[in-house]
């Protein structure tokens, strides 16, 4: 039972340290994403042409967590 | 569409991931480190299947979004399984292979909840629900590379305490601290600086190191090769 606790405990302290790295690298956050498996070419905005990494949402600049663009236009 | 340099980055990231696998096929090494090499041979897939998507919708199309935001969580998943392996690996004489599966199981499935969170109240703010699948799968993605970035320093430290001696195993997770680093450092880089235009091609270049990195894990080292400890100097009385 203690094992399963620690394992627990283990989890928990890794989500805890990763979400906090997370929130500390993109403590300005502008919408940025990584996105890293591959060499693909990375989609690019649908409204904002001119940023060199796309946002993943259209025009959201205020939202803390940005999800991904995908207009159906 | 994207620039010739980009082609060559992407058709040199595809053919590493082929050497991953085909260095490992030859050097026996495909079974033991199974997953990695399903990783490697998905990410291949991918890519082929991303060329089509691109080359048929194009660069701005949404089949093309669609397509590499699901895939990119698909292959984010299979590098944490393939993480939890090197786990399994280092700590397989020490007969804990249910917790570390049960880590890995919370670790998965607390990071699903966060991103479900995360994209729950986003959408809540933004008073639209009808691309949350979408925008869940988004983040946990991009969480998950966080995880698999804390968990490989994790690794790192228990090589270290346990002074593990399998060159190839080292050379593995060695490898992968560097990709997920890098790639956290890109990340800050990208939002300290949002006009910096050359990280638009370290992006694909780092989707290179890691392919390249193993493949020459796989065709220099071999399964049982061991790290020699550094001789100790005699010193003259």
């Amino acid at each position: 039972m203690s094992r399963k606790l620690t394992a627990l405990l283990l989890a928990m302290l890794i989500l805890a340290g990763a979400m906090g790295l997370k929130t500390v690298v993109a403590a300005h956050n502008n919408g940025t994403v990584m996105m890293a498996n591959g060499g693909a070419p990375f989609p690019p905005p649908v409204a904002n042409g001119g940023a060199p990494f796309p946002p993943p949402i259209e025009a959201n600049g205020g939202a803390p967590f940005p999800p991904p663009s995908v207009s159906t236009r | 569409m994207p620039g010739s340099i980009g082609y060559v980055i992407w058709s040199l990231a595809s053919l590493l991931e082929l050497c991953v696998v085909v260095c490992a096929l030859a050097r026996h090494s495909f079974r033991r480190y199974l997953f990695l090499n399903l990783y490697m041979l998905l990410s291949l897939l991918v890519s082929l299947l991303r060329y089509q998507v691109l080359s048929h919708f194009g660069l701005r199309s949404s089949e093309y979004k669609y397509f590499y935001f699901y895939s990119d969580a698909v292959l984010t998943i299979f590098l944490f399984l393939a993480l939890i392996t090197l786990y399994l690996y280092v700590f397989d004489e020490m007969k804990v292979e249910k917790y570390l599966r049960l880590v890995a199981v919370l670790l998965l499935a607390g990071t699903a909840l966060f991103s479900y969170a995360v994209v729950q109240q986003s959408s809540a703010v933004q008073q639209s629900s009808n691309r949350m699948l979408t925008g869940f799968f988004f983040e946990l993605s991009q969480n998950l590379y966080f995880v698999g970035l804390v968990l490989t320093y994790v690794l790192w430290g228990a090589i270290l305490k346990l002074r593990e001696t399998r060159t190839q195993l080292i050379q593995l997770v060695l490898s992968l601290g560097i990709y997920f680093s890098a790639f956290a450092a890109t990340f800050a880089l990208g939002n300290m600086f949002p006009n910096l235009q050359s990280l638009g091609y370290v992006l694909p270049i780092f989707g290179c190191l890691l392919p390249l990195a193993w493949a020459f894990a796989f065709f220099r080292f071999s399964p049982d090769d061991r790290m020699v400890p550094a001789r100790l100097a005699v010193v003259q009385r």
